[in-house]
């Protein structure tokens, strides 16, 4: 496997995407891109972090936010465009995905990676869900904060991605025509799930 | 955005220069499309008569409110195609077009059929008496039957720009102007075509540019054209578009009830050619705004990137000169207007009585020019900085919050100069308020906070 290669994980809130991702990297002996996208972006463009930190993986438009007007132009016709709105964030975001690709093998967490790259020959695309209970266990664990509490901030972000995704992609976030492969990481836990995805890519390469 | 997405030059050229590049085309844009109703009312004006410009200005808010519709899925579209021109995506690209396509003509002609069948009753509820009906009718139903020509132009002209090819768009609109000014004459004093000879020259002005605009996206050589397939409209992309375009609409369609509210004053407290002098003023008063938000666009990007980077000094000096060009147009039209507002009112008629209420409303409406440059630019300013609330409160405040009142209550204390008291006073109003938004935020400037 000389040719590189990119893994895109797309994931709910909670289910072990990341932590997959960065196995799988480690695995395989390539890079892993998650947060650190947002750290490159605004070295790259020289806009400051807090940008694309607020705007990461949110999209900009919702009918209601249209109209307390997030981001939106107020003036009939535009003819230069905001820009400091989540699609420039988006744009600069995917050009330095695009790049990364280039350069090495790596694997991408999130972020319309697997739209960002579908031209590219050799990438797979995996969608990591779990049963609700681990999801919930996990957040409130890793957040410090109650089941409860967990359970609305898991709703909340698995509605803002697939907003963001529904929009910057052509594709639909979440469902299974979308990624070449779908895996709820609480049937085999989160080192044989990996083991699984593991083997799929080396077949896909082969 | 452009092609090139960041270019690294907002960050590092002279912000002097940075103004001038980005502004001048945006200015001649904008001022350019005001042309056309300028135009329109200085030959009806001259060619047909006093009440005419009546009739015509009560038309004003229903042609407003049909380009809203139009930018309802314009500037969304517009916005949509340039993510996907990022992500050479060009397949979805071409389904946005030609969802534009349908979109407008869908749109266009459900506002066509609902405004042509409730025509009258609207023209009266806008401000029409027995006298200026006939005008406004006549107008009207032409303009309304080639709404959807108006729609498609609009958003299509949205796409060029979009699309990568800005030149043409703004080649497109003046062309459309020029053929208006040469057309309107022609039907008017030759053909003797009366008010509708001008709405004549207006739409078929914009046929033949659609017909050329059409003619570009049908150029298969270039990524983006027209193609069979894309016509199917898709969920997806209507609502998306619908979901950015709604806040512009919503601010069109709220100053569209502002001129209503104001005609109505009008024509109750001073008749008909009261009307006709608000037609008059308004299209002076837009012309100016018009180069003011021509310059606003220039600044957008300049303060968006460089306070996107740290760069404040940088924000500060577009900002200042901004504030410094805005004000001195605005004050320009305010010298124009309150030492030689006769003059200027005979451009668009010859009668004597339109001539002086015009030239006392302008006079009035004007007042404040000198002062009003600050919340027009800060408006915009915070707009480019990513504030898009305070952006659109303080638009709210000058086109609407302070406006609404004034319009119900002064003109029962001071009767017809009550309701050309209104405007200055919202102009007031909202300099006050932008001062102090304005030196708030520079403040904040010291810790930088991103909102």
């Amino acid at each position: 496997m000389n040719e590189k290669f990119v893994i895109n994980i797309g994931r709910q809130l909670g289910s072990g995407g990341r932590q997959i991702g960065e196995k799988l990297a480690t695995r395989f002996g390539i890079a892993f891109y998650d947060k650190e996208l947002i750290q490159l972006a605004s070295k790259e463009s020289g806009l400051a972090k807090e940008f694309f930190e607020n705007a990461d993986e949110k999209k900009s438009h919702s009918i209601i936010g249209g109209l307390l007007g997030l981001r939106t132009n107020i003036s009939n016709e535009v003819y230069v465009n905001n820009y400091l709105s989540n699609e420039t964030f988006f744009k600069i975001q995917s050009d330095i995905i695009r790049e990364l690709a280039e350069e090495k093998s790596s694997v991408f967490v999130g972020r319309c990676a697997d739209y960002i790259l579908r031209d590219h020959p050799r990438c797979i695309n995996v969608f990591i869900t779990a049963d609700t209970n681990d999801r919930v266990k996990r957040v409130a664990l890793d957040k410090n904060i109650t089941r409860e509490k967990a359970q609305e901030v898991i709703e909340k972000t698995d509605k803002k991605r697939s907003e963001y995704y529904n929009y910057f992609s052509n594709k639909t976030w979440g469902v299974a025509e979308s990624y070449h492969l779908c895996i709820n990481s609480s049937v085999l836990g989160i080192d044989e799930t990996v083991d699984f995805i593991s083997q799929f890519v080396k077949q896909r390469l082969k | 955005m452009e092609s090139k997405d960041l270019p690294i030059a907002l960050g590092t050229e002279k912000v002097g220069k940075l103004l001038m590049q980005y502004a001048i085309p945006a200015i001649i844009a904008m001022t350019a499309s005001s042309l056309y109703n300028i135009t329109d009312s200085i030959f009806i004006g001259h060619g047909v008569g006093a009440l005419a410009i009546s009739g015509l200005a009560l038309t004003f808010p229903l042609m407003n409110l049909a380009a809203a519709f139009g930018s309802l899925v314009g500037v969304g579209a517009s916005t949509l195609m340039s993510v996907r021109l990022g992500q050479k995506d060009y397949d979805t690209a071409n389904k946005i077009l030609g969802n534009v396509f349908i979109l407008n003509i869908i749109l266009g002609l459900a506002y066509t059929v609902v405004v042509l069948s409730f025509l009258d009753p609207i023209l009266y509820f806008f401000g029409a008496s027995a006298a200026t009906l006939p005008y406004a009718h006549q107008y009207m139903v032409v303009i309304l039957l080639g709404n959807v020509v108006t729609h498609m132009f609009l958003g299509l002209n949205a796409l060029l720009r979009s699309t990568g090819r800005p030149q043409k768009a703004m080649y497109t609109t003046l062309c459309s102007v020029l053929i208006n000014v040469i057309l309107n004459p022609l039907f008017i004093f030759v053909f003797k075509w009366g008010i509708q000879g001008s709405a004549f020259a207006t739409v078929i002005s914009q046929v033949v540019m659609l017909v050329w605009q059409i003619n570009i996206f049908s150029n298969k050589k270039h990524f983006i054209h027209l193609k069979k397939g894309t016509f199917r409209l898709q969920r997806k992309i209507v609502v998306d578009s619908m979901a950015i375009g709604l806040s512009p609409f919503l601010m069109n369609a709220a100053s569209c009830v502002i001129v209503v509210l104001i005609n109505q004053g009008l024509i109750h407290y001073g008749g008909d050619l009261a009307v006709g002098a608000y037609g008059i003023v308004n299209r002076v008063v837009f012309l100016f705004v018009m180069i003011v938000m021509g310059i606003n666009q220039g600044m957008q990007p300049i303060a968006g990137y460089n306070f996107g980077a740290g760069h404040y000094d940088r924000v500060t000096e577009v900002l200042k000169k901004t504030l410094f060009l805005a004000t001195g147009v605005m004050t320009l039209g305010f010298l124009i207007g309150e030492f030689s507002p006769h003059a200027v009112a005979s451009v668009f008629t010859t009668d004597k009585t339109l001539i002086n209420m015009a030239s006392e409303g302008l006079r009035i409406v004007i007042v404040f020019f000198p002062i009003v440059g600050l919340p027009m630019v800060t408006a915009n300013f915070f707009q480019s900085i990513g504030m898009a609330g305070k952006a659109i409160f303080l638009s709210l405040t000058r086109q609407l919050i302070f406006l609404l009142p004034c319009l119900l209550i002064l003109p029962m204390i001071f009767g017809l100069k009550g309701v050309w008291y209104s405007m200055p006073a919202a102009d007031l109003a909202s300099s006050v308020i932008s001062t102090y938004l304005l030196v708030s935020q520079f403040r904040k400037f010291r810790k930088p906070v991103i909102v």
